[in-house]
């Protein structure tokens, strides 16, 4: 059975309810939304919102993401610090996942969607199937990034206790924020069927 | 392809085939009704097209009801409380929020109060808002549009991660006082598997067909 796309028929499914309908009728007749092929400006707004996030990634990582002032002196602690100091006390695992979600993550997510951006205009060539999974991986863990602007906050309100006399947020952290949710709006903006469109127009066959 | 299974499935308006379109590869597709628990997949991708969730409304509307009660206790009990000496530290959500207002970072307290009250609030109150009236076939005024925020609010809601946060300040924070776990901590876990079980039990395009059924009636 040949596979054809809504598309080629002028058929466009909703965003908001998935109902198909002709996109001629420019609005979806069931929840009143507008009815586009694909999402417009897809790869555009993909773009710009990730330049952006990288844009970012630089002071979020550079900068302090919090200082700590105790008793010998006040303490400035990048993300990466943070890490290594948890490292050096013996709390490997924790190190790793703080590694994980605030560095590794944001990272391997922009360069996920550099490369979806790239095969979505037909600069490189990798089947559909894996690119989906690398979509979907990437809209998966992309908020679990937030957690360390979330430890920041925590820590501050918690810490005017004992040894730490205080705990304030470094200039990082408004970058770090800004970076998982430009990454995040950048996956939301993507049309993961223009990857589709790409496959199809090289006549492969599109077999499961 | 179309397959009758009275009782099983849910109404929809047109009797006809209907077809799908892939919403990741945009393949067109017909839709067969589905028994309760099965999922239609694309038959070019493999992407689930649409579910038939058991007990979906029931499922939704309880386990929403739920959520919101535990997020009520998430708001009014400290998840932590903090003990040194004479200096006693409680934490609640709107603390943390409010001391980096205090501390010299506005954004960060906003985004903290719409990542982890706003979002999951109008996340789940806009899916019981839906779903409970939709039990008896009845959409309540403004039932697409809050089923549009609420569908958006999805992704922004970062309660679990949150709740993992806590976790690693807690780590962080490592011999310094007496630390007590509270109520707030354990709601906020019921509150995360509340609302993972409740947006599960109700597919996006089931939910507008019964939607549609409910619009037609009342108008």
């Amino acid at each position: 059975m040949e596979i054809r796309s809504a598309a080629e028929q002028g058929l466009a499914s909703c965003h908001l309810c998935g109902k198909v309908s002709p996109v001629d009728l420019g609005e979806c007749p069931r929840c009143g939304c507008k009815l586009h092929l694909r999402k417009p400006h897809s790869l555009e707004r993909t773009w710009s919102f990730l330049i952006a996030a990288i844009a970012f990634y630089f002071p979020a990582n550079l900068m302090p993401i919090m200082s700590v002032g105790g008793l010998g002196g006040t303490s400035h602690d990048t993300i990466m610090s943070g890490v290594l100091n948890f490292w050096k006390k013996g709390d490997l695992l924790v190190a790793i996942i703080i590694f994980a979600a605030s560095i590794l993550i944001p990272i391997l997510k922009m360069l996920a969607l550099v490369w979806l951006c790239l095969a979505a205009s037909g600069k490189t060539r990798t089947s559909p199937k894996n690119l989906a999974r690398l979509y979907h991986v990437t809209e998966l863990v992309g908020r679990w990034s937030m957690v360390d602007v979330f430890v920041v906050a925590i820590l501050v309100s918690l810490v005017q206790v004992g040894a730490l006399s205080s705990v304030l947020p470094g200039p990082a952290i408004v970058s770090f924020a800004a970076v998982v949710v430009l990454t995040m709006f950048a996956a939301m903006s993507f049309d993961p069927r223009l990857l589709w469109d790409q496959h199809a127009d090289r006549d492969l066959p599109d077999t499961p | 392809m179309k397959r009758h299974l009275p009782g099983l499935s849910w109404p929809r308006i047109e009797d006809g085939p209907i077809r799908v379109a892939c919403h990741f590869c945009d393949a067109l597709q017909d839709a067969p009704r589905l028994k309760e628990g099965d999922a239609a997949h694309c038959c070019r991708c493999g992407e689930v097209l649409y579910q038939n969730r058991p007990r979906s409304l029931a499922r939704a509307t309880g386990f929403s009801s739920a959520a919101l009660i535990f997020m009520a206790l998430v708001h009014l009990f400290p998840s932590i409380t903090v003990n040194a000496g004479s200096v006693r530290r409680e934490l609640t959500i709107l603390e943390a929020a409010q001391a980096m207002w205090r501390d010299g970072n506005p954004a960060i307290a906003a985004a903290t109060v719409f990542f982890t009250m706003v979002a999951p609030l109008v996340l789940v109150g806009g899916l019981l808002y839906v779903t409970a009236p939709l039990r008896f076939g009845i959409a309540f005024p403004g039932a697409k549009v809050v089923t549009r925020w609420y569908q958006l609010s999805e992704p922004w809601s970062m309660l679990e991660v949150f709740l993992f946060g806590i976790l690693v300040a807690l780590l962080k924070l490592g011999a310094v006082g007496d630390i007590h776990l509270g109520v707030g901590l354990w709601a906020m876990a019921g509150l995360v598997i509340c609302t993972t079980s409740a947006i599960a039990g109700i597919d996006r395009l089931e939910l507008w067909d019964r939607l549609e059924i409910a619009f037609k009636r009342t108008n």
